[in-house]
């Protein structure tokens, strides 16, 4: 039957919109009085349960098959039954023109068109000859979705207040109930067709109705009209979710849900007086959800104490189980945002938790309400107390606990691992670590990662010795796999970039047989360890090699798997981290002071290469094009005095005249600079 | 600083033309847009006719938000079926995709009594990850289509190898990030083309360039934000485009025919944009 309630609303639900407007966002809405069972869902679920009835099924039925109840239809000798499913069945054919053009590859042609036309007017037909039988439900539903398909809205509102209405209770009936309400709007009485959608839950269809009508004066005029008016909750939640999504936007999150309408200040602020107003007249059946409203308006408009105080109250007023957890959640956003940090209070929250996680089962609203809640207040309640702030990050499987544990000092980490791992001395550490699942090898891998990019080599290896193999295996992406497995840090990149084929890496699933990270760690160890033991040569080839290790290292190199676990080019070196790329340059600074000419010139060559230069503040590079306001276009600067400048200078004095390297020769930067610097000595 | 002699010939072979693309789910227009296609003698309506989306819960990619035709376009103005793909249809090769979108254009054609129909455009935002599959998607388009195809570039697609397809659609909006729209318009903003002017005159296929006339709405802190292209900013990007490769001022469409987008600019600043 699922076929019927998507043209149902596909008749509805016309709103003008454009194509590929919509896009999901993070940013759930707080305020939901009603529990979203739509009427489609509904439906549905009742048509499949008689239908699994009637077929003696004990499976679970998701999808109306029209010839298996025929057979079993014609097995049990009910001709009636046959007839009225070999219409229905003709019927859910048009329904798929319908949907064809939409939805389906093969688009409808100009016969099959022409067909449905037919079909409908002969089904029509045979379902209304049958209206007085004993499944006259069923064949009077079948009437009025034919009616409606053909646009007979008036047929269809004379059916229903003729006879219809006077049914016995079914799904059916409820179907054409709907159908009826369609037409009712279809043909100019949208303030009874809403109040019957509203009554159903047919929160598409609503939309439809009052899409130009979410106006803090429409919802007041709605509710002069009608103070308990079934339309009045869908109202006032879309008005107080777009609030929402307005204050959402200045934090940076896109918005753009669908239906979105503007609500300003001067808005907001009517609507939380005739909030109160409506709570004072005492004619609502549901004071809390009004409360609530003004409450969590105030909240969003800065007013934060009066938001608290009227959250408070609405706890103690009337209203649906459901408005009155709606309100409990307010209420803890609402407290948690003002709150001092305190024992009561993570007494408070730890219940509220475990209250969460009950009704996240009932309903996913919960567990989307309790992200945004931690999101935008608990973690800034717990900022000074960062063991119990990732604590709950962890808990409550928010993204940003990986980010924060990715981001933070290593010390911090350590500490976070040493109180993840010993016994709890409160009650809300004890709660904490009874929902904590971490994974070890996880928090040691990083940590060790951590020393790394500190360039701590010894400290990175005490960390990193006992991770297996298996565990990069098992949890880094064959992106990475690739890469590490393919990338060597021993090349010079500025003379041999290890450009691979980006889509390579998702077709092949290479894997670590050694870990190739702790191998790098010991390597740079023995050789800045042995550094005092050189000298001459010796000792400035060291510094180049190490030059190459720190700048594939970098994280601009080309082995940036040895630090991240994945590169983008917006990536910076973080607080808490060496420039590896300016720790490159200072040993090739001690290489380039070499005599030997090939070492010298390799050096000043490397130290021209533009990706160790990670911080471009200090105007690093000989050259940049900028933005220049008065003349709005982008003009071409030269920085004489920066690193790149001058060593591409002193490569300059060198190979001026002399017999170049091929790799000096080839250089198209070098070459734009010997260009500009023969002009500009 | 760039001749003339650097421009690549291939543009040559576009023709000389003046287009819009038609964006919406209803094929209907009014008097002014009407007058719109006169007046600037639009010769081609890329009409959107169908997204192509992976369906929910499954593997295979279907039709999505199919355009109706409650209205047929003036006599002597092409329409050209565009379809956008989602880039995640393009993750891995689907069979017979490009068949399925090819019969179904070639149906709706016939279906809505759509005749003179030469060319289609495929529109989808590849990346590095989908351009393999993107383009062999394209080959097999052009395979069975037999004859014109062409496909929408983005700025950062200019970097990449071009696709197996007649010409394509530059793209010049979008360009923005939209969470720095105090900074840069979000839509169009010189600077942010500024980048990819270079690869231009190097880009070895016909470019037709799309220009945005639209306005996108949003509420922020509680003001309703419209961003719009100022005219001045459009052209800007216009001459400097056309001074890396002049043939772009060849075939000109405008992103997209909407009365309101019609009304906020002047007429002057239309003969501008649609200026060869």
């Amino acid at each position: 039957m699922k076929k019927f309630i998507v043209i149902s609303l596909f008749s509805v639900f016309s709103l003008p919109m454009m194509a590929c407007l919509w896009w999901d966002t993070s940013n759930p809405y707080l305020f939901s009085m009603y529990k979203q069972d739509d009427f489609k869902n509904r439906v549905e679920r009742v048509c499949n349960d008689n239908w699994k009835a009637y077929l003696g099924s004990t499976e679970e039925y998701f999808w109306f098959n029209a010839d298996d109840a025929i057979k079993a239809a014609r097995q049990k000798g009910d001709a009636l039954m046959v007839s009225y499913l070999q219409n229905l069945k003709k019927y859910l054919n048009c329904v798929d023109i319908e949907q064809r053009k939409q939805y389906e590859w093969n688009y409808p042609t100009a016969n099959d068109i022409a067909a449905q036309k037919r079909d409908l007017q002969a089904v029509r037909t045979y379902a209304f000859s049958k209206v007085k039988t004993k499944l006259r439900s069923q064949h009077a539903l079948l009437y009025m979705r034919c009616n409606m398909m053909m646009g007979r809205h008036q047929d269809n509102i004379n059916f229903w207040q003729q006879s219809a209405c006077n049914f016995i209770e079914t799904v059916y009936k409820d179907m054409m109930k709907n159908i009826y309400a369609g037409a009712l709007y279809k043909t100019g009485r949208e303030a009874e067709a809403g109040e019957m959608f509203a009554e159903m839950d047919d929160y598409e269809s609503l939309m439809t109705i009052y899409y130009k009508k979410r106006s803090y004066l429409a919802i007041s005029q709605q509710y002069k009209q009608n103070p308990n008016a079934k339309v009045l909750p869908f109202l006032l939640q879309d008005f107080v979710n777009n609030a929402q999504e307005a204050e959402d936007a200045k934090t940076g999150s896109m918005g753009g849900k669908l239906f979105i309408r503007d609500i300003n200040q001067q808005e907001s602020w009517q609507m939380q007086q005739f909030c109160e107003l409506v709570v004072r007249e005492g004619k609502t059946e549901a004071p809390a959800m009004w409360k609530a409203a003004k409450a969590w308006l105030e909240y969003l408009s800065g007013k934060k104490q009066e938001a608290l105080k009227d959250i408070d109250a609405a706890m103690t007023l009337d209203g649906t189980e459901r408005m009155k957890d709606n309100v409990r959640v307010l209420k803890l956003y609402i407290t948690a945002a003002q709150a001092k940090p305190s024992d009561s209070f993570d007494k408070y929250l730890a219940n509220e938790l475990e209250w969460f996680k009950q009704k996240e089962k009932e309903d996913e609203f919960f567990g989307r309400a309790q992200t945004r809640i931690m999101r935008q207040t608990i973690f800034q309640h717990y900022i000074d107390k960062p063991e119990q702030r990732l604590a709950l990050m962890c808990i409550t499987h928010d993204y940003q606990y990986e980010q924060a544990i990715d981001t933070m000092r290593v010390d911090l980490l350590e500490k976070f691992y040493t109180y993840s791992k010993s016994p709890a001395k409160k009650d809300f550490d004890k709660y904490l670590k009874s929902q904590m699942q971490t994974n070890d090898s996880a928090i040691v891998e990083l940590i060790g990662t951590k020393y790394m990019r500190m360039a701590n080599w010894g400290k990175a290896i005490e960390w990193l010795k006992n991770i297996p193999v298996s565990y990069y295996n098992n949890n880094r992406s064959r992106g990475y796999l690739y890469y590490s497995l393919l990338r060597k840090y021993d090349v010079e990149p500025w003379i041999t970039r290890q450009w691979l084929r980006e889509d390579e890496a998702w077709e092949k699933n290479l894997k670590w047989w050694k870990n190739v990270k702790l191998d790098f760690c010991k390597e740079m160890q023995m050789l800045e360890s042995s550094l005092n033991l050189l000298q001459g040569k010796a000792l400035e080839q060291r510094y180049y090699n190490l030059a190459v290790r720190y700048a594939q290292a970098n994280i601009k190199g080309d082995c940036w798997w040895l630090m991240r676990e994945a590169k983008n080019c917006y990536d910076t070196v973080r607080v808490n981290e060496v420039d590896l790329g300016a720790r490159a340059i200072e040993y090739l600074q001690k290489a380039a002071l070499s005599n030997d000419n090939d070492l010298k010139i390799k050096a000043l060559f490397a130290m021209g290469y533009r990706e160790l230069y990670n911080n471009k503040n200090g105007k690093s590079l000989w050259t940049d094009m900028v933005w220049d306001e008065a003349k709005t276009d982008y003009v071409r600067k030269y920085y004489r005095q920066s690193p790149q400048f001058r060593a591409f200078q002193a490569l300059y004095d060198m190979v001026n005249g002399a017999k170049e390297p091929t790799y000096v020769t080839k250089c198209d930067e070098f070459d734009q600079f010997r260009s500009y610097y023969r002009q500009h000595k | 600083m760039i001749s003339c002699g650097k421009q690549r010939p291939q543009d040559e072979s576009l023709e000389q033309c003046n287009s819009v693309y038609y964006w919406r789910t209803d094929l209907r227009l009014d008097s002014t847009e009407r007058a719109f296609l006169k007046q600037y003698n639009i010769k081609k309506v890329y009409c959107r006719y169908f997204d192509v989306v992976m369906g929910d819960n499954s593997a295979e990619p279907r039709p999505n938000a199919t355009i109706s035709f409650s209205d047929s376009l003036p006599d002597g103005i092409e329409i050209i079926p565009t379809i956008y793909i989602t880039e995640d249809c393009m993750h891995k090769p689907h069979k017979d995709l490009a068949e399925k979108i090819v019969q179904r254009i070639r149906q709706m054609n016939e279906t809505n009594n759509i005749n003179n129909v030469h060319e289609i455009q495929i529109d989808c935002d590849y990346t590095s990850r989908s351009r393999k599959t993107y383009y062999k998607f394209l080959e097999e388009v052009v395979k069975l289509w037999k004859s014109k195809v062409s496909t929408t570039i983005r700025l950062h697609q200019l970097s990449m190898p071009v696709p197996p397809v007649d010409y394509g659609a530059l793209m010049v909006y979008n360009t923005g990030d939209p969470r720095k729209w105090q900074e840069r318009n979000p839509i169009l903003d010189y600077r942010d083309v500024y980048p990819y002017l270079k690869h231009l005159d190097q880009y070895a296929l016909p470019l037709a360039v799309a220009y945005p006339v639209y306005l996108w709405i949003r509420n922020i802190q509680n003001v309703r934000i419209e961003h719009s292209v100022d005219a001045a900013e459009i052209l800007k990007v216009k001459h400097a485009m056309e001074k890396e490769r002049p043939n772009l001022s060849s075939s000109i469409i405008t992103y997209h025919l909407e009365t309101d987008n019609i009304n906020r600019y002047k007429t002057e600043t239309y003969e501008e944009i649609y200026r060869h």
